[in-house]
């Protein structure tokens, strides 16, 4: 083949079977509309709206807030821990949404821990709860913001970094006080990334289904859930679903469109990093409580609680079964992270190589896959694998149902995003020119990208794969439909034990599932620390 | 790397279709029901191959795989999962005799699809210390819209199944208008917002914040057999549990069952499974196990339950029914206002 | 007294313990006075601006602007209150605003802003740039930029960093008629630090040699 055609063909082949299964669920569009449609309009649909629109809204809110002025507070400042803040800010990436709901409940429920704790300390009747109720939507968004915000902290926090100190300075002189600074000069400047992290919340949010169904939530997911499940409505389901799709494309495409627009390259040559400003006092106490919240309610709370009831069952559940999982686990996140990341190096590589509009376009697509809840995106790809069976498989005696290629390609079209994201800002940082000067030195293609960007986007690559794993490590609807005979992953079993309410049970996976959560998040951490800027 | 190597190439290409063995989906995630098909395998030399999931997703699975599931055994809790996979024609039709000779009919699929294997009620919970025994005692499912319980009754979602079926059979016994009516009533009575399992259920009656609780009967067990720590333990110890319209037809019940399907590669295996479940001993194994009832005669439930009473009279409604009506009880619940 | 704008004495200021960058600097600029402050690299100019704007905290010593203390060892007045422009060698440019919003970023009244932009932009002869982002503008433009918007809230007197360093000489000499155009027109005090003595003669009226952080 001819070697511009690959490079070019190459988005629109991985588009087919990315979207293969989404167009399946699309489909149903074009099915026939039940009766049921009449009944959702009238009693329910409104609220699973209005309620998801509340979370959205609420969770982008409290994670802006939380993530771009934790980021702004440990890039600019001195103070007592920050060089532990600066990256355990991001340990909360490691509780999936569901874990910290668990936790909530365990510990704010009106005989939680945290409300009997309260109740003995300050010796009150049991009538009496500190704590309000967490099982509604103020719950949920807390939730969701507390264990999502790492990912605009990490996108702020490099951006933060990589602003130039002669601008930050120019400011002051033009009469702009440090807070001025903050949210007149660099947070507009970091607006881009922000809003590509802000994106990957809001998509968890939308698609998440295992807090809002604990919290009993009636969002557009479970509605979803409760229209197969209740109603038997698959079709309807599938259409609700496609709704929901639809409108996260739109999203999506739309702020893709706003963010090509205002591209700016920022111009590292004359970088010189920003200088911290030592703080004491007050000021240090405001720093530190700013940082050590998110992090104390989104991980030493949860972690706290799930140690304690893992510490009631003893040790009973360090077994086989415990160790398969946990091996399972790992291996398939570690494996989805490298296809991921590969994948989105030549894609992005592809489209730097042979530009289109129209290709930019189709491939920013690709990211929708983490938009769609879990179950949707499995239907869609039980129904494609039976395809391939039937169609191309069957004279070979080999079935892909219900085998890992299935599960795999699943966690790739759903954590694509990440690595994306990923990618796409550490090509961004490389200049085109660098290009241009290795296609004059005779190389191009493979060997540009192998010699030239391969060895620039390091960091980027490893991110990737990291937050791949750090995802695939929490997956859990997909994972039940999809996986092979006798297989289980530590989401499976977690969410076994807490399906059948046995909290106690289900610690000892959930903390695995944090420790394995965790074994990227030390590396992101210490890129962290090695990114900081030398003074 | 070596051992992810193995792991991959081993399930890269699916099921490699082995010699003796039974495959079953299994919506049912209980830890002894793993010690049960160990026993099994010991028993008879075949290996069990388990997929657990949610019922309805594992329903599309069968469906998408069609004639190339390598499905045997489709095992779930609650009636309804198992009247969908019937409705879809996908199960043949049981004919050992030792299963239909054991197991009564109106816990059989129509045509013998599927069969129960354990069963379990839903019941009320109280608290003694705030419900008169003369106010609760001969209370029926239709007595909860009573004025008098204004604020005092709690139960969970009515996204859960099991609410699910109950409406379902209200509607089968009173018809659609009363059960509405009824449903209506039963929301203005709750003390709060449904919310949390049927174990937060009974424990908010435990810790006086409603007086009756909805809840199924085998979480009273698991609370009681101090499991799920010492908290629940207590909380257990503080509710009483009744068994509602002993006084005309009967209480609530819901099953597990399983069915073997119709493409099943292994169905001489998968009724040996079946009555493997089926038997005396396994029976009692996985009520003690469990808390559920069984479905044998004979077999007594676990001790923890039977000082609550080891029989109790059942609302005979076919199972079944529970499936036909559910789309209908969701429907009806959503208009009644019941989150 | 009066006419002084900056007054400095005996300031000292290290960034180590060992050795020191700024050694007992003594100073006077008075409120026309265009100063140049001549030196090879490293030898501690652009760290004597810095403290000058706020930007750093002196060791020892005081700096007045106006008459009014701004730094010693222990009070610092924070760089946005001494209204003071900096101009820098670095591309200081917010990016994301275009050569007119870069131009009014530092004016306070809102009904000033077209009207002092508008002339500034004429004074610079950069009026057809008015609505181009800094990436579309060439460095010689940039630095004109740059100017402008340190002129444009008026401030007590202007520094400039090394303005022209990073340009070509063709460019240099066309920079070197046109400001120094802009600053004879204007009546405030200039102070200049650069490593080129040419530079440092057509823009400026005096210069001050300085070596490893001490004037000569």
């Amino acid at each position: 083949m001819n070697r511009l055609t690959f490079w070019r063909l190459l988005p629109f082949a991985v588009l087919v079977v990315f979207t293969a299964p989404l167009l399946i669920v699309l489909s149903s569009l074009f099915g026939d509309y039940s009766e049921n449609w009449s009944h959702l309009f009238q009693f329910v649909l409104f609220d699973y709206v209005s309620s998801s629109f509340i979370l959205v809204i609420g969770v982008s809110i409290l994670v802006l807030i939380l993530g771009t002025v934790t980021a702004w507070t440990v890039t600019s400042y001195n103070f007592v821990g920050k060089n532990i803040f600066e990256w355990a800010l991001i340990l909360p990436l490691s509780i999936p949404p569901y874990i910290l709901a668990y936790t909530f409940t365990g510990l704010f429920d009106h005989y939680g821990d945290a409300n009997n704790l309260a109740r003995l300390l300050l010796n009150l009747q049991n009538s009496t709860a500190i704590f309000p109720n967490v099982r509604n939507i103020y719950g949920a968004i807390i939730v969701f913001s507390f264990t999502l915000y790492p990912y605009v902290y990490l996108v702020s926090r490099s951006a933060f970094i990589n602003q130039s100190r002669s601008m930050k300075e120019s400011a002051r002189m033009l009469g702009l006080n440090q807070f001025q600074v903050f949210y007149k000069l660099a947070l507009p400047l970091i607006r881009p990334a922000v809003i590509g992290g802000l994106m990957l919340v809001i998509m968890e949010t939308l698609s998440d289904f295992g807090a809002v169904d604990h919290f009993a939530i009636q969002t557009f997911t479970t509605g979803i859930f409760r229209t197969w499940y209740g109603l038997y409505d698959i079709q309807t389901a599938m259409q609700l679903a496609s709704l929901l799709l639809l409108t996260v494309g739109v999203f999506y495409i739309a702020e893709r469109s706003t963010r090509s627009s205002g591209i700016y390259t920022s111009n590292n040559s004359t970088f010189s990093p920003s200088k911290e400003d030592s703080l004491v006092g007050y000021k240090a106490l405001t720093a530190f409580l700013i940082c050590f919240i998110p992090i104390f309610i989104g991980f030493i709370l949860p972690i706290i609680e799930l140690i304690l009831w893992a510490y009631e069952v003893n040790l009973e559940f360090f077994n086989q079964k415990f160790i398969s999982s946990s091996i399972n686990t790992l291996s398939l996140s570690l494996v989805t992270g490298m296809i991921c990341a590969g994948l989105a190096l030549l894609i992005n590589f592809s489209i730097r190589y042979k530009p289109s509009a129209l290709v930019q376009r189709f491939s920013s697509l690709l990211s929708i896959g983490y938009a769609v809840p879990g179950l949707i995106l499995a239907v869609g790809m039980v129904q494609l694998l039976v395809y391939v069976d039937a169609l191309v498989l069957s004279g070979l005696d080999i079935v892909i149902t219900g085998s890992l290629i299935g599960l795999v390609l699943a966690y790739v079209i759903k954590t694509y995003a990440l690595a994306n994201s990923s990618i796409e800002s550490g090509y961004e940082r490389i200049s085109s020119s660098l290009d241009d000067s290795s296609k004059l030195l005779g190389s191009s293609g493979w060997s540009m990208l192998s010699s030239i960007h391969v060895p620039l986007l390091k960091t980027s690559i490893l991110t990737s794969v990291l937050l791949v794993m750090s995802d695939v490590v929490k997956e859990l609807p997909a994972t039940l439909i999809l996986r092979p005979f006798n297989f289980e992953t530590l989401a499976v079993s977690t969410y076994i034990y807490a399906s059948e309410e046995r909290m106690l049970q289900a610690a000892a996976p959930a903390i695995a599932i944090v420790l394995i959560g965790l074994i990227p998040i030390v590396f992101l951490s210490k890129m962290i620390r090695s990114s900081r800027p030398a003074h | 790397m070596k051992k992810l190597q193995l792991l991959l190439i081993f399930s890269l290409f699916g099921h490699v279709v082995m010699t003796n063995e039974v495959n079953v989906y299994t919506s049912r995630h209980y830890d002894s029901d793993d010690a049960l098909y160990e026993e099994f395998t010991k028993e008879t030399g075949i290996a069990v191959n388990i997929v657990s999931g949610k019922g309805s997703a594992l329903l599309q699975r069968l469906k998408a795989e069609g004639v190339n599931s390598p499905a045997d055994i489709f095992f779930t809790v609650d009636a309804g999962n198992l009247w969908k996979v019937q409705r879809e024609d996908l199960f043949q039709s049981i004919k050992s005799e030792q299963i239909l000779k054991v197991v009564p009919e109106n816990l059989r699929g129509p045509n013998n699809e599927w069969t129960a294997i354990a069963k379990r009620a839903r019941v009320i919970f109280y608290n003694p210390d705030n419900v008169n025994e003369k106010m609760i005692k001969g209370i029926s499912y239709e007595d909860l819209a009573n004025p008098e319980w204004k604020n005092k009754i709690v139960i969970r979602s009515s996204s859960n199944m099991y609410n699910q079926s109950l409406v379902a059979s209200l509607i089968a016994s009173l018809g659609e208008v009363d059960t509405e009516i009824w449903a209506t009533k039963l929301v203005n009575n709750l003390a709060r917002k449904p919310q949390g399992n049927d174990r937060s259920q009974i424990i908010a009656v435990a810790n006086g914040e409603a007086d009756i609780a909805i809840a199924n009967s085998y979480y009273i067990g698991i609370m009681l057999s101090g499991s799920a720590g010492e908290d629940q333990l207590t909380a257990a110890n503080k509710v009483r549990m009744i068994f509602p319209n002993q006084d005309n037809r009967g209480t609530h019940i819901n099953i597990s069952g399983a069915g073997i399907l119709k493409n099943s590669p292994n169905p001489k295996n998968a009724n040996l499974f079946l009555e493997f479940l089926l038997s005396k001993r396994v029976q009692k194994y996985m009520v003690d196990k469990s808390y559920e009832y069984a479905i044998l005669d004979g077999v007594l439930p676990s001790k923890e339950i039977a000082s609550f009473g080891i029989s109790f009279k059942e609302d005979q409604t076919s199972v079944q029914k529970y499936g036909e009506l559910n789309p209908d009880a969701v429907r009806l619940m959503d208009r009644s206002g019941w989150k | 007294m009066s006419n002084l704008i900056l007054e400095i004495k005996n300031l000292c200021h290290s960034y180590s313990e060992h050795a020191l960058s700024i050694e007992n600097i003594n100073l006077e600029i008075g409120s026309r006075d265009r100063v140049s402050i001549l030196g090879p690299s490293g030898c501690g100019k652009s760290t004597l601006l810095r403290l000058i704007a706020g930007l750093e905290k002196p060791d020892q010593g005081e700096i007045k602007i106006n008459d009014i203390k701004v730094s010693d060892n222990k009070n610092l007045i924070p760089p946005e209150k001494r209204n003071i422009g900096l101009v820098v060698q670095e591309k200081a440019l917010f990016p994301h605003l275009s050569v007119f919003e870069n131009i009014c970023f530092g004016i306070k009244k809102n009904k000033d802003k077209d009207l002092i932009a508008s002339e500034l932009l004429n004074l610079l002869k950069i009026d057809s740039l008015k609505n181009k982002y800094p990436h579309e503008i060439s460095g010689g433009e940039q630095q004109r930029v740059a100017l402008a918007r340190s002129l444009a809230p008026k401030p007590n007197f202007l520094m400039l960093d090394e303005p022209f360093s990073a340009l070509d000489e063709d460019l240099k000499e066309t920079l070197y008629k046109d400001i120094s155009q802009v600053f004879s027109d204007m009546s405030s005090a200039i102070l200049l630090v650069t490593h080129d003595r040419n530079e440092a003669e057509i823009m400026t009226n005096k210069q001050i040699r300085m070596e490893e952080g001490k004037f000569i």
